[in-house]
């Protein structure tokens, strides 16, 4: 059996996504037994990211301070506020150069089969963030999964009760798609989601 | 190995599982509910994933003995409209009751049919309520957990100016006054799935909720808890 303190590590790290026991087994070892400086890093790494980054208070991302460079770039365009699940979405839109306004991180969505309500998602956050004055449109990027519709349309609900001016983001056949190419689903779904030109 | 092609079925839920797949509960028309594991459904590229969808149309292929099947094909069937909002939600209602109420690899081809009925007319407009109410009474006389509502447990016809109350296991029972009792013309209009009158959507709501509660145990229903705190917002 494992002595207590490599049990320990190995439960630890049997807690990430998608490692397995097997999987934490031989991250432990590697580490221990290869990469001993690899592993001091990464305590202190783990260490310091607890203790230094707290969600920021305007857009719910993680920050080094209250607000974090994102919220506090004066270059950025308030009155745009764009909603997305996670940081990893922010940073994918980021990414694109496209968009100038500032953004919401969730930190999740709605899923009702999961028990996961609007209480453990940032959704009275959102609405008290939204609601500052200065944002005159909410744009909901969450995912197009059953899941990430529902967040939006309730955010969006709530949203435009406050008298909010509330965009979605479009979705259809993905840029330089054929059609021929594109899945059923897809099609079905960019001919509803169609605009006037 | 076994495999089964083209089933008709609809994905009820979902969630990540190891590094690239992803478990699906689906409800299938031949064989009942049953989980199916779709291997690298999760990579960037997989075409599994986005036709994976809840309440859509689709037919599964798979193959495998035990628990979890795998999952080799998903084709979209089409012809559906999404759901959106409020119907978004009572089809979330209908996946956790089959979710929670069904057992695995039991097969209900009419229910699969009803449920097939229920999605249709929540992607139109219109009151979902009555839809909700026809669903669960499908539901629960599919399982044999609600008796007939025509006549009582003795077998008398139900009045509809009578008063009735609900014995599990047993069906209508003459109300003696103390107990939460239903009207004959309630009754006797949810046996007909006619939702028209106000007064019998009521009280089919109060029915079907002392039945569904009495089976779920102590399982918590996360849609309706869900519902009630987005209206707190």
């Amino acid at each position: 059996m494992h002595p207590p303190t490599l049990a320990a590590l190995i439960e630890a790290l049997h807690a990430l996504p998608g490692v397995g026991p097997k999987s934490a087994a031989r991250m432990a070892y590697h580490l221990l037994q290869r990469d001993r400086a690899g592993a001091a890093r990464l305590a202190e790494a783990l260490t310091a990211a607890l203790e230094r980054l707290r969600p920021c208070e305007r857009c719910n991302n993680f920050s080094e301070t209250p607000v974090c460079s994102l919220c506090a770039n004066p270059r950025r365009d308030p009155r745009q506020l764009c909603v997305v699940e996670m940081p990893v979405d922010l940073n994918r839109f980021e990414e694109t150069h496209a968009y100038s306004g500032l953004y919401f991180v969730l930190m999740g969505h709605l899923s009702p089969l999961d028990g996961i309500g609007p209480r453990q998602i940032g959704l009275e956050r959102l609405l008290a963030r939204a609601c500052d004055g200065v944002t005159e449109e909410v744009i909901l990027a969450t995912n197009f999964t059953v899941e990430g519709e529902a967040t939006a349309h309730y955010a969006g609900e709530l949203l435009k009760a406050r008298g909010l001016k509330v965009t979605r983001m479009a979705r259809g056949v993905p840029a330089g798609g054929e059609l021929e190419y594109v899945d059923g689903l897809t099609i079905a779904q960019a001919y509803l989601d169609r605009r006037p030109l | 190995m076994r495999g089964i092609n083209n089933e008709p079925a609809y994905v009820l839920h979902s969630h990540p599982w190891k590094e690239s797949s992803l478990v699906v509960e689906a409800f299938t028309r031949g064989h009942g509910r049953i989980g199916l594991v779709a291997r690298g459904a999760r990579r960037v590229h997989s075409t599994l994933r986005s036709r994976l969808l809840a309440f859509q149309p689709l037919a599964l292929s798979w193959f495998g003995k035990g628990g979890l099947k795998t999952l080799h094909a998903a084709e979209w069937l089409g012809g559906r409209l999404d759901l959106s909002g409020r119907a978004l939600i009572c089809g979330f209602y209908l996946n956790e009751l089959i979710l929670k109420l069904l057992a695995p690899e039991d097969p209900h081809e009419a229910l699969f049919v009803r449920y097939e009925e229920a999605l249709q007319a929540l992607s139109g407009a219109g009151d979902p309520q009555p839809i909700l109410r026809r669903f669960e009474l499908a539901l629960l006389s599919e399982l044999g957990y609600a008796q007939t509502l025509d006549r009582t447990a003795e077998g008398e016809a139900v009045l509809p100016g009578g008063r009735y109350g609900y014995a599990f296991g047993l069906g209508l029972v003459h109300a003696n006054g103390h107990e939460t009792s239903f009207s004959g013309k309630a009754l006797l209009d949810m046996a007909a799935g006619d939702y028209s009158d106000p007064r019998t959507l009521a009280e089919s709501k109060l029915l079907m909720r002392t039945l569904i509660n009495h089976y779920l145990g102590d399982k918590p229903l996360y849609t309706r808890q869900l519902l009630l705190d987005l209206q707190a917002l």
